[in-house]
C-alpha cells in the first residue's frame, strides 16, 4: 500500500509542476529548462525555514513561493522580450547557476551532501488537494481573458501585438505563475522525501516535464495531466526492462511527436460537458480552440 | 603565469567553439536548439573509441570514422525525429521536444552499449605536453585547437564560397522562397545535419581524448549553449567568439574566485549580455519571426 | 509511405545500435535481467538489489549488482541456502532519489524481499534511511556518509547497515598513512564540490592530518563540468603543497593526475577508492606514484581468480565495488542459513555480526553505529601502472 501511496504522491507532485509548465508552454509557447531550479528554491527555502528557523510549515511554504517569484522576475526581465529559444537557454544557465550555488553554500544547504532532516508533512491528501486546486485555477485561467490573450500571443506574436496585447507582460505573468506553481511543487517534494540534494534539480528534470506536457497534448490541460500520469507511471511499469527503459520511453515519445504532434488529446479537454457531447454524437467540439 | 592562464582558456574555448558551431548550424537552418547534440557527441566518440581499439589505428582515421559516424547518425536522426515537423512547419517547440527525446535515446543506447566499464582512448602521442617558450601546452589541447580552427575555417569557406554554401544560406534565410528558386530544401537540411553531426564527432573525439569517455560526456554541451547565447543564436561566427570568450572567462574566474561560482558568473554574464546587447556579439535576429 | 519509412528507420536505428552493442564483449549477462514479474516460486529466497544501473553513478551500481549476482550464482550452484535458491530482484534508481524511493517501497511491499543490498551512493541511501524505519527489512549498503546509518540523535537507523569503513574512518586512514608512513607535511586538496563522496572525505582527512601536525596549505573545489584542472592545480602547487589529496571519481581523477603531471608536479597524489584498477591503465604512466585506499588487494589469489573468471565471462573488469556486493551477498547467505529468511531475524543477526572473513576484510558490525568496526583498508601505490600493496590499515590503529 505504502508503495502505491508513494508513487501516487510523486505523480501528484509532478502533476502540480506540470500545470505550471502548461501555463508557460501550453498557453504562451515558451519553454523553460530551469523550472527544476525553481523547484529547488521552493524545496530548499521552505526546508531551511522549517528546520533551521522553526517557521511553521504554511508560512515557510508561502515565503518560499514568494522568494521564487522574485527570483523568477529577475530572470524573466531580460528574457521575455526575446525569441522564445532564449528563455529555454537562459533558464538552462540559471539552473546550472542555482545548482552551483547550492553546492557552494555548504554551511547552509549541506552542499553536495544534501539537506536532510526535513519533517515529513506532505501526505497524499495534501498533494491531492493541492493538485486539484492548481488544476482548477489553471483551467479557470485558460478560459479567462488573460488565457485567450496568451493563446493569441502563442499563435502569432506580431498579430497579438497589433491587437494591442502587451505581449512581454503576458509572457512575464505566465512565467511567474509557472514559477510559483513549480516552487510550491518543490515545497511538497522536500516535505515528502525529507531529503533534498542539488543533483536532482538539473535541466533534464525540467525537460522531462515539457515532454510530459507535449505527450498529453500541449493545447489541452487535461491532456497534459493525463500525459504526466502516464509518463510517471510508465517507468514503474517498465521496471522489468531495466536498461532498456529509457530507450523505450524515448521511442514512445518520438512516435507521438511524429504521428500525433498535438499530443494524445490534441485540443480536446476532458470534461463532463465534452464527454456528454461526444456521447451524443456531436463531433464539433474539437474545433473550438 | 597569466599567459599560461590565457593559453589554458583558449584550449577550453576551442572545444566549446566546436560544440557551439555544430549547434549553431542547425539553429541557423531550422531555427531551433538541437538538444540532441551533446548525446550525439558521446555516441560518436564511443564509435571512434571502439574503432581505435579494434583496429589500433592512429588519430586521423579515428577522427574520420567518428565524424562520418556522427554525420550519419545525425542524418538518420533528422529523418526520424525532425522531418515530419519540418514538413508540417508548425511551432518550433516540437523540434525542442523531439531533439531532447532524441538525445535521451542516444544516451540510453550508449549506456546499454558500453556497460559498467570506464573507457579511455589509447595514447596517440608519446609525450603529453610540449614546452613553448617556457609555457606548458598539452599536446591534445594544441591539436584540438589547431583542428578546431581548421574545421571552422573550412566550414566558413564552404558556407561563404561554394554553391552549396550559398544554397545553405538561402535556405536558412527563407526556406519557402529557396524552395521556389529550385533549391532542394531537404537536401540542404540533410547536409546541414550531416555537417553538424560530423562536428559533433570531431568534438566528441577530442573531449574523449582530453576528458576520458563516459555516457554523460555530452553534458558539456551546456557550455556550447551558453556560448551560443553570448555569441548570438544561429550565428556561427558569434558562436566561436562567444565560446572563446566563455572559455577565457571561466579559466580566469577559476583562477581568481575559484570554480565554485563559475556557473553563477557564466549565467550573470549571459544575463548581462541579454540586457545590454540581446542580439549577441554577432547580432542575429532575436525577435520572434512573424 | 513516408510514415512507414520513418517508423522503419527508427526501429532499424535502435535495433542496429543495440545489436552492435551486444556484439561487444557481452556487456549484458543474461542472468542480470530481473524477473520480478513472475512471482517467486515457493522456496526461493528473494534479495532486493537497489542500484544505479543507468544514471551517473552506474559504473558503481552495476558493479555491486554484478558482484552480488556472482555470489548468488556461486551459492545456487552449490545447492543454494539450505536447499533453497537465491533470487535477486534488481531495480534501477537512475541515481534519482524519487525513483529510488519508489523502487525501495516496491521491493519491501510488493516483492517482499528478505533483505536489500543498497547502493554505494550517499544521496539515495540518506533519502531511504528515514523511510526504512517504517519497515522491517534490513538494508546493507556502502554509503560512507554517516547520515546514511546514524540519526541526528546519534543512534543508528534500525535497518541501515554500512559494510565498508565510513567516510570518517577512510579519511582518517588516508590522513594517518600520508603523515605517519609517508612523512608528508604540506597538503593541497582538490575535490568535486558536487560529489557527496568527495566532500564527505574532506573533513576527516583535514582533521587527521592537522591533529598529526601536518598542514593543509590550500584547497580548491571544482564543479562537475570542469575539465581543465591545470589552473586549479597550479594554485595548490604555488601554495607550496608537497602532496595533493584528491578523493574523486575515476573520470575526474584521470584528468587531475594527468594534468598535475603536465604542469610539472611530481609529488605524491593521495586518492580515494576510485584510483583502483582499471584507473592505472586508463590514466597511463602519469599514474605512477599515486597512493590510494582500497577495500581489497587484487593480488590475493582468491580475488584474482574471480577477477579473471569475471573478465572471461563478461569482458569487464571487476572493481572493488564488485567485491563489496559479493561479500554482502555471502554474509546474507550465511545469516539466512542460520536464522532463516525472516527479515527481522536477519536484521538482528546482522546487528550482531562478528568476525565474518570476507574478501574485503574481517567484517564486524558495531551495534551502536551499524557501521563496521576495525575493518581494514589496504593502502596501495601505483608503480609501473599496476597497484602495489603497501600496508593494511584500520582507523583504530
Amino acid at each position: 500500500m505504502q508503495f502505491y501511496i508513494s508513487i501516487l504522491t510523486f505523480t501528484l507532485i509532478s502533476v502540480i509542476a506540470v500545470t505550471g509548465i502548461y501555463v508557460l508552454t501550453g498557453l504562451t509557447g515558451m519553454f523553460s529548462l530551469g523550472q527544476a531550479a525553481f523547484m529547488a528554491i521552493g524545496a530548499y527555502v521552505s526546508g531551511f525555514l522549517v528546520v533551521k528557523a522553526g517557521v511553521p510549515f504554511v508560512l515557510a511554504a508561502i515565503i518560499a513561493v514568494v522568494i521564487s517569484v522574485i527570483v523568477g522576475y529577475i530572470v524573466g526581465l531580460p528574457t521575455v522580450r526575446l525569441r522564445r529559444d532564449y528563455i529555454s537557454l537562459v533558464t538552462l544557465g540559471f539552473g546550472e547557476a542555482i545548482t552551483a550555488l547550492l553546492n557552494q553554500t555548504q554551511s547552509i544547504t549541506g552542499g553536495a551532501l544534501g539537506f536532510s532532516g526535513i519533517p515529513k508533512i506532505t501526505t497524499l491528501p495534501l498533494a491531492l488537494i493541492s493538485a486539484i486546486v492548481c488544476i482548477v485555477l489553471v483551467s479557470y485561467l485558460k478560459n479567462s481573458k488573460y488565457g485567450r490573450q496568451c493563446i493569441a500571443a502563442r499563435s502569432d506574436e506580431l498579430a497579438a501585438k497589433a491587437m494591442g496585447i502587451n505581449v512581454p507582460r503576458i509572457k512575464m505573468t505566465a512565467f511567474l505563475i509557472a514559477v510559483a506553481v513549480t516552487s510550491y511543487a518543490g515545497v511538497l517534494y522536500a516535505f515528502f522525501t525529507t531529503y533534498v540534494d542539488p543533483g536532482i534539480f538539473g535541466w533534464k528534470k525540467s525537460a522531462e516535464w515539457v515532454i510530459m506536457v507535449f505527450f498529453g497534448g500541449v493545447s489541452s490541460l487535461t491532456g497534459s495531466i493525463f500525459g504526466t500520469i502516464i509518463l510517471t507511471a510508465l517507468p514503474e511499469v517498465l521496471r522489468f526492462a531495466a536498461d532498456y527503459r529509457t530507450v523505450f520511453y524515448a521511442v514512445l515519445v518520438l512516435l507521438i511527436i511524429n504521428f500525433k504532434p498535438t499530443g494524445l488529446f490534441g485540443e480536446y479537454e476532458l470534461s463532463v460537458g465534452n464527454l456528454l457531447r461526444r456521447l451524443s454524437g456531436k463531433k464539433e467540439e474539437r474545433s473550438n480552440a | 603565469m597569466s599567459i599560461q592562464i590565457i593559453i589554458n582558456g583558449l584550449a577550453v574555448g576551442s572545444v566549446y567553439a566546436l560544440i557551439a558551431t555544430g549547434f549553431s548550424l542547425i539553429f541557423n537552418i531550422l531555427k531551433f536548439s538541437n538538444f540532441s547534440h551533446g548525446a550525439l557527441m558521446t555516441l560518436s566518440a564511443f564509435i571512434g573509441y571502439f574503432f581505435a581499439v579494434k583496429t589500433g589505428s592512429s588519430l586521423i582515421p579515428v577522427i574520420i570514422v567518428s565524424m562520418l559516424a556522427g554525420g550519419l547518425v545525425a542524418y538518420i536522426g533528422e529523418f526520424v525525429a525532425f522531418r515530419k515537423i519540418t514538413l508540417r512547419s508548425t511551432s518550433p517547440v516540437y523540434y525542442f521536444v523531439s531533439s531532447i527525446t532524441l538525445g535521451t535515446l542516444y544516451e540510453g543506447i550508449v549506456t546499454i552499449w558500453v556497460g559498467p566499464n570506464f573507457y579511455n582512448y589509447p595514447r596517440f602521442f608519446q609525450s603529453m605536453v610540449v614546452n613553448i617558450g617556457g609555457f606548458v601546452i598539452s599536446k591534445p589541447d594544441l591539436i584540438m585547437f589547431i583542428s578546431s580552427c581548421l574545421a571552422l575555417a573550412l566550414l566558413v569557406i564552404f558556407i561563404q564560397k561554394t554553391r552549396l554554401g550559398r544554397a545553405l544560406r538561402s535556405v536558412s534565410f527563407d526556406r519557402d522562397t529557396a524552395g521556389l528558386m529550385g533549391i532542394n530544401v531537404f537536401g540542404i537540411i540533410q547536409l546541414a545535419f550531416f555537417i553538424s553531426g560530423a562536428l559533433a564527432g570531431l568534438s566528441g573525439v577530442f573531449l574523449g581524448i582530453n576528458y576520458t569517455l563516459y555516457p554523460q560526456l555530452g553534458n558539456l554541451v551546456v557550455k556550447g549553449f551558453i556560448a551560443s547565447v553570448i555569441g548570438g543564436l544561429g550565428s556561427i561566427f558569434g558562436a566561436v567568439v562567444g565560446a572563446i570568450l566563455l572559455g577565457l572567462t571561466e579559466t580566469l574566474l577559476i583562477n581568481f574566485v575559484g570554480s565554485g561560482y563559475a556557473p553563477v558568473f557564466s549565467f550573470l554574464i549571459m544575463l548581462a549580455f541579454l540586457l545590454i546587447r540581446p542580439q549577441g556579439i554577432a547580432g542575429s535576429n532575436v525577435q520572434e519571426k512573424a | 509511405m513516408k510514415k512507414f519509412l520513418a517508423i522503419f528507420l527508427a526501429v532499424l536505428m535502435i535495433v542496429g545500435m543495440t545489436a552492435c552493442g551486444s556484439s561487444q564483449p557481452e556487456a549484458e549477462s543474461p542472468s542480470e535481467t530481473p524477473q520480478q514479474e513472475e512471482t517467486a516460486p515457493e522456496g526461493d529466497i528473494v534479495i532486493g538489489v537497489l542500484q544505479d544501473i543507468t544514471g551517473v553513478t552506474s559504473t558503481l551500481g552495476k558493479m555491486v549488482q554484478e558482484g552480488a549476482q556472482w555470489a548468488a550464482d556461486e551459492i545456487n550452484a552449490a545447492g543454494g541456502i539450505n536447499g533453497r535458491k537465491v533470487k535477486l530482484v534488481t531495480y534501477d534508481t537512475k541515481a534519482d532519489v524519487q525513483e529510488a524511493i519508489n523502487a525501495y517501497n516496491r521491493m519491501t511491499t510488493t516483492d517482499k524481499v528478505s533483505a536489500i543490498i543498497g547502493p554505494p551512493v550517499a544521496n539515495i541511501t540518506i533519502a531511504i534511511a528515514p523511510i526504512s524505519e517504517q519497515y522491517n527489512v534490513p538494508v546493507l549498503h556502502f554509503a560512507i556518509d554517516d547520515r546514511a546509518t546514524i540519526k541526528d540523535d546519534g543512534t543508528p537507523y534500525k535497518n541501515m547497515f554500512l559494510f565498508q569503513p565510513s567516510a570518517k574512518q577512510q579519511g582518517a586512514i588516508m590522513g594517518k598513512f600520508a603523515v605517519e608512513e609517508q612523512g608528508l607535511k604540506k597538503f593541497g586538496i582538490i575535490y568535486n564540490q558536487s560529489n557527496a563522496y568527495s566532500v564527505s572525505l574532506l573533513e576527516p582527512f583535514k582533521n587527521t592530518v592537522e591533529s598529526l601536525g601536518a598542514k593543509v596549505v590550500a584547497e580548491v573545489p571544482y564543479q562537475p563540468n570542469d575539465k581543465d584542472f591545470k589552473t586549479m592545480l597550479n594554485k595548490l602547487v604555488s601554495a607550496g603543497a608537497e602532496a595533493i589529496y584528491a578523493p574523486n571519481y575515476t573520470q575526474e581523477l584521470i584528468l587531475i593526475v594527468q594534468q598535475a603531471r603536465a604542469i610539472g608536479f611530481d609529488g605524491r597524489l593521495i586518492c580515494g577508492l576510485d584510483a583502483c584498477p582499471p584507473f592505472p591503465t586508463l590514466c597511463g604512466p602519469e599514474a605512477d606514484g599515486v597512493i590510494y585506499i582500497n577495500n581489497i588487494t587484487e593480488t590475493e589469489p582468491q580475488i584474482q581468480g574471480i577477477i579473471e573468471a569475471y573478465k572471461q565471462k563478461t569482458g569487464n573488469d571487476a572493481t572493488n565495488k564488485f567485491f563489496l556486493g559479493y561479500d554482502v551477498m555471502k554474509i546474507l547467505a550465511k545469516i539466512i542459513e542460520e536464522v532463516g529468511d525472516d527479515p527481522v531475524a536477519i536484521r538482528d543477526a546482522i546487528e550482531n555480526l562478528s568476525g565474518f572473513q570476507g574478501l574485503t576484510g574481517n567484517i564486524t558490525i558495531d551495534p551502536n553505529t551499524h557501521q563496521t568496526k576495525g575493518l581494514e583498508m589496504v593502502m596501495h601505490e601505483i608503480q609501473n601502472q599496476a597497484p602495489v600493496m603497501l600496508k593494511r590499515y584500520s582507523a583504530e590503529q
